[in-house]
């Protein structure tokens, strides 16, 4: 069983990397346009060609292909266009960046958003729960930009207390306490946009798992048995619920590479999702195709610790013949 | 019960972010404007006050003339500056903060300096040959002098290494035949056609760069090293896309500059740089105010705005690959039917000058006085009924002369809000003389992308100083016209094979009138607006911007010492 699983993440893998390869060769533009601009309408084709030679971009498509499969089993991902640099260092350079970003909010909304969606399930249809559903919703219908740009324009412009752009105060040396400071300082701002927006998901999946589950006959069972509320809700409700709101974290886990690409630009915060923003506008095709490998085996990776973990939350998968 | 529990620790744990946000206090940038204010008052200058806007608008309150360090928000990154990465933006005086040309500030102005130059001389007659004496005791940031090896090599890598936005001075327009060391300080240029604007235009638009960084570098768009220049400032640190350093080259022949430090960070978000620099994050945002906000911000005591003269310009561009528009009375029907002025109005607030001035920009010096596209409705409907674009099928719209109905698209990209405002008013223009249009947005990229598939039929964007004020671009934008069109223009060819023939500066300016007055009468740049440069900046920082023609008030001569700022800036426009 196992072989067959690992047969097709390889399989998924191949597809996928030819599809970032092809994507975005298929859309309009070239790196041609980005690193000439206008003056591509003034140029002969020898002095294009030359400008593409650079980056091995003149060869052809086949070619292209071959060289980046290969780059990618040697571990070269080829020069970005963009930085003239090698994708990697452009990927190691931004990915930190990223996953304290995306994983402190991650954190913050998958734990906001589940326990207040299994404290509106439990008092499912009373004031609480209409309140946050409400506040929840509403917070969640917000473009993640319009609450990035009232937070700076309350934080930023009006108290002064939050630093609105950056990921770090420049001319300040790295590793000292004074860092570590305006680290958390700059990072205030785009998390509580992307965690407010965000809790959202995760409290109604949270509550409607949590809903279903209070349902059951089980739970009817235990308030017979007359165990206590928080035993009846935590220890046979929640645990029964566990499963979706785990596999919405895993998913959203598998996304955390590809970054917050809104926010990102908005609080100019040297992610990859405005890396990669940044790079489908100047048709950066080594880097696209480096991020979006990151990507996807990042998205692969969390799936398939999704699926190792489903067995050891719900003995019930372990059973042949049973889903979850 | 639990709820209220939770809900107390979310309020706290609210008040517990607010509270570390509030101790962590202003950030480090935004202590320039306040350590460099009593450094002025230190040292005899008049100290900045918390004066009403009145009172800055008259110049009452003049903040400091020097600082230790300034902080510019910027938007448009160009990996490590060179002439390679830089292209063309509103960022190329970043560029110029590190090198320097042979004469300043630019092609685009009538009066200039020599700057690396000593002097520039025609020696033969036929304006073909030049000799270039170098100034003397200039050295590159590393120390070594500059000498006439680097100017040679300089024109010889752009002849005949990748191209980039500079090379069409020694590639093409003009071309350069032959480049002669004659001694340290002297370099002789000869071309293959004459070139009087050499020291006008080639030698105030070219950087000069150094012979022993670049001589061994064959993939400069790979290159990532700090280069080293001859300018005022010297790049210490730089991460692309973050921020750049610089510091004040002490060394300089034009005087130590006025701001020891500069720290240049990106800022993409427009909204995000103005309240960057409101809070003071940064001390100058280095893009131009929108015209809505020029009225609340003249009101903020910390804040001066100053209008510059950028040379940018927004255009209808008509595709001359494309029928029916590679008619040349076609092309001038578009153009009268449009009427900018509206648009200047509406879209602008009046923050510039309209496009009935025509093309290229009416501040340019190489621009014929009196130049006009005019906008005539009258004259529209006639030239269109004469060429038998006529409502044919009585639907109240044009259809061409083989009967089809008309539906032009008017391309934009989806990032200029402006600009797609600016085609919506033109569908609607274009409709009252019964010809159906729409407007196509597209990503930024596949926006640019037209240049190489030629897939549109009208397209609305901007164009920098460097292709609307500059005498040798109006050549290489005719080159480039001359590729995508789908017929020769035998007359438009005649006048720019004068124009390459002429040997004098008044003989070429002569011919290039010739070429501007057919170009505005069948236009297929039909110009919209100039957009007046408005800048702000935090006055108690730094209060000694000067604008500079096609630059903005962000460039290096703001910088330097006030006497040696010369002819490369003009009087404050307030």
């Amino acid at each position: 069983m196992y072989l067959r699983i690992a047969a097709q993440y390889v399989l998924v893998l191949i597809v996928t990397l030819s599809i970032n390869f092809a994507l975005p060769r298929i859309a309009p533009g070239s790196p041609l346009l980005y690193l000439v601009g206008e003056d591509v309408a003034t140029m002969t084709q020898a002095e294009q060609d030359q400008v593409l030679r650079e980056f091995k971009l003149d060869r052809p498509i086949v070619e292209q292909f071959v060289n980046y499969a290969v780059g990618i089993v040697q571990g070269d991902l080829g020069v970005s266009v963009r930085y003239g640099m090698p994708v990697w260092d452009v990927l190691l350079d931004h990915l930190p960046w990223t996953l304290l970003l995306m994983g402190t909010s991650l954190l913050l909304s998958a734990s906001a958003g589940t326990v207040i969606g299994v404290f509106a399930a439990w008092k499912q249809g009373g004031k609480h729960d209409i309140g946050a559903l409400t506040l929840v919703l509403f917070l969640g219908s917000i473009p993640p930009f319009w609450v990035a740009m009232l937070l700076i324009t309350f934080f930023s412009a009006q108290l002064g207390w939050l630093p609105s752009y950056g990921a770090y105060a420049i001319g300040v040396a790295s590793g000292t306490p004074e860092y570590y400071v305006e680290v958390v300082r700059r990072m205030i701002m785009p998390i509580s946009a992307l965690a407010l927006v965000n809790t959202g998901n995760m409290f109604l999946t949270a509550r409607s798992s949590m809903a279903m589950a209070l349902e059951e006959d089980y739970i009817m069972l235990a308030h017979a048995k007359g165990l206590r509320e928080l035993t009846v809700v935590f220890k046979h409700g929640f645990r029964n619920a566990l499963l979706p709101i785990y596999t919405n974290v895993m998913v959203s886990m598998g996304h955390l590479i590809g970054g917050a690409m809104v926010i990102e630009t908005v609080f100019s915060y040297p992610g990859l999702g405005s890396t990669i923003y940044d790079s489908v506008l100047a048709r950066d095709y080594n880097l696209l195709q480096g991020a979006f490998l990151l990507v996807t085996i990042s998205v692969l990776a969390a799936n398939f610790i999704a699926d190792m973990g489903y067995p050891l939350l719900d003995p019930r998968v372990r059973r042949p013949g049973v889903s979850a | 019960m639990m709820f209220r529990r939770i809900s107390a620790m979310l309020v706290v744990a609210l008040l517990g972010i607010s509270i570390i946000a509030a101790c962590g206090g202003a950030p480090s940038e935004s202590d320039v404007g306040e350590t460099t204010a009593p450094e002025a008052a230190a040292s005899g200058q008049e100290a900045p006050t918390d004066a009403p806007a009145a009172a800055r608008d008259t110049d009452d309150t003049q903040g400091p003339q020097t600082a230790s360090k300034l902080t510019i928000g910027i938007w448009n990154t160009a990996g490590n500056i060179t002439t390679y990465t830089i292209g063309n933006s509103w960022n190329d005086w970043v560029l110029w903060l590190s090198f320097d040309k042979l004469v300043e500030p630019s092609p685009y102005v009538s009066e200039a300096e020599y700057w690396l130059a000593e002097s520039i001389e025609q020696i033969s007659d036929d304006g073909r040959t030049w000799e270039i004496k170098l100034r003397d005791g200039v050295t590159w940031h590393d120390g070594t002098p500059l000498t006439a090896e680097d100017v040679a090599f300089t024109f010889v890598y752009y002849r005949e290494g990748p191209a980039n936005r500079w090379t069409h001075h020694c590639s093409a327009v003009p071309r350069m035949e032959e480049v002669e060391v004659i001694d340290p300080l002297t370099v002789r240029v000869t071309s293959a056609k004459p070139m009087p604007n050499f020291d006008k235009v080639t030698a105030a638009d070219l950087p000069i760069i150094q012979k022993a960084q670049w001589e061994d570098v064959e993939e400069p768009r790979q290159f990532t090293d700090i280069a080293i220049g001859t300018g005022p400032y010297r790049m210490v640190e730089y991460k692309a896309d973050e921020f750049y350093r610089f510091e004040a080259n002490e060394n300089y022949f034009k005087g130590k500059p006025l701001v020891d430090e500069l720290t240049l960070v990106m800022i993409k978000d427009p909204q995000t740089m103005f309240t960057a620099l409101k809070s003071g994050e940064i001390d100058g945002a280095a893009r131009s105010l929108p015209p809505e906000l020029l009225a609340e911000w003249a009101n903020d005591p910390d804040i001066k705005i100053m209008h510059a003269p950028t040379l940018w310009g927004v255009w209808l561009d008509v595709n001359l690959g494309r029928e029916p528009f590679n008619l040349r009375e076609m092309r001038q029907a578009v153009s009268v039917a449009v009427n900018p002025d509206p648009m200047l109005e509406n879209i602008m607030l009046n923050e510039g000058q309209s496009g009935l001035q025509g093309w290229p920009h009416p501040d340019s010096q190489w621009t014929k006085p009196d130049l006009e596209q005019p906008y005539d409705q009258a004259k529209a409907i006639e030239l269109l009924d004469e060429l038998g674009y006529v409502d044919s099928d009585g639907d109240g719209l044009r259809d061409t002369p083989a009967g089809e109905p008309i539906d032009w698209n008017i391309k934009v990209a989806s990032n200029q809000p402006l600009y797609i405002r600016a085609a919506e008013m033109i569908v609607k223009q274009l409709a009252e003389i019964g010809l159906q249009s729409h407007v196509e947005t597209l990503d930024p990229a596949a926006f640019s992308s037209l240049w190489t598939s030629g897939d549109y039929d009208l397209r609305v964007m901007e164009i920098t100083p460097h292709g609307i004020a500059d005498q040798d671009m109006l050549i290489i934008l005719y080159k480039g016209d001359n590729n995508r069109a789908l017929e020769p223009d035998p007359e438009k060819d005649a006048i720019v094979a004068r124009w390459f023939e002429a040997a004098t500066v008044e003989a070429r300016l002569e011919v290039s009138y010739e070429l501007q007055e057919l170009n505005n009468l069948y236009p297929n740049r039909r110009m919209l607006w100039y957009p007046d440069g408005i800048f702000a900046y935090r006055w108690q920082a730094y209060d000694n911007y000067q604008p500079s023609s096609g630059y903005g008030i962000y460039h290096k001569y703001s910088f330097l010492p006030n006497e040696s700022r010369g002819l490369t800036v003009s009087n404050v426009e307030e």
